[in-house]
């Protein structure tokens, strides 16, 4: 080893960090520590609370969408009812005129 | 990695890492944070890093790369073109109480990486090879800054020794 090399070595030869180095960066370890944790139950709490607000939604909306569907076949089915007592009514009155001149056709044909 | 391999981990090479970045910048106080972060990068990924050898390598890596990435980031740079450094070596007589820390201070001005090169050899007395792996370059690359960075500090360091030389001796009058 030449003298320059040697000096070079001395130069850069280890030094020691100061006094506390290794306590703090211990310390600031077991900080870090906390905060990771807290933040790590922090995201699966919201990643927990995205999927049951996801499921929740869907759920809802297959309700309404089932209660609506029921309400509108309520309303075919009443409308439905509605229909067939008009048709009903409609008849009944047709077939009591027929009746009617039925009967008074009879009447004629038996006065002449 | 446990939290008590941890422990030791940092007492055991915390000098090491801290030489490294002292030589680096040449500053206590950057020093200080660049070990500090290393080792808290550390502790963050004890689980893929195995204590022993590996963990040496891992430490020194590290070391090395956030001294190289903060060079880059902070606005200051107080470099020597090593391309302009002369061919010729002059050898320097080690008596000089202050060359060393003149030495100190020419390391501290090289460009990055004959700087670390220049830091892990002589600092941690690191081979060629060992050198290569840490800073992922070929020997060859390592050979070449170390010879070319070497001549320069000594091209540096003659100079500063010729000027001391000449310097005239001053005498308090009475």
């Amino acid at each position: 080893m030449s003298p320059f090399e040697h000096d070079l070595r001395e130069s850069l030869k280890r030094r020691e960090p100061p006094q506390g180095f290794a306590e703090s960066v211990l310390a600031r370890a077991s900080a870090m520590e906390r905060p990771h944790g807290h933040i790590q139950f922090s995201r699966w709490l919201a990643v927990a609370a995205l999927v049951v607000l996801m499921v929740g939604g869907i759920a809802a909306s297959r309700v309404i969408q089932e209660r609506r569907r029921q309400a509108d076949g309520e309303k075919a089915k009443e409308q439905l009812i509605v229909a067939l007592r008009i048709t009903g009514s409609k008849l009944r009155l047709a077939h009591e005129k027929f009746s009617a001149i039925q009967q008074r056709t009879i009447e004629l044909q038996s006065q002449q | 990695m446990t939290k008590t391999d941890f422990e030791s981990v940092v007492r055991e090479h915390q000098g090491m890492v801290y030489s490294i970045a002292c030589n680096f910048f040449h500053n206590a106080a950057i020093a200080e944070e660049i070990a500090q972060d290393v080792f808290l990068q550390l502790y963050e990924r004890r689980r893929s890093v195995e204590a022993g050898s590996h963990c040496v390598a891992w430490l020194r890596r590290s070391t090395v790369h956030r001294c190289i990435d903060t060079l880059r980031r902070s606005s200051f740079r107080n470099e020597i073109q090593v391309d302009v450094l002369p061919e010729i070596p002059v050898d320097v007589p080690a008596t000089d109480p202050f060359l060393q820390e003149r030495l100190r201070r020419l390391v501290a001005s090289l460009p990055e990486t004959p700087r670390a090169v220049l830091v892990l050899r002589f600092g941690e007395d690191m081979d060629a090879e060992e050198i290569g792996r840490t800073l992922q370059m070929p020997v060859r690359t390592v050979w070449s800054h170390l010879q070319r960075a070497t001549a320069l500090i000594r091209e540096k360091g003659a100079r500063y020794l010729e000027e001391k030389e000449d310097e005239p001796v001053r005498t308090r009058s009475s």
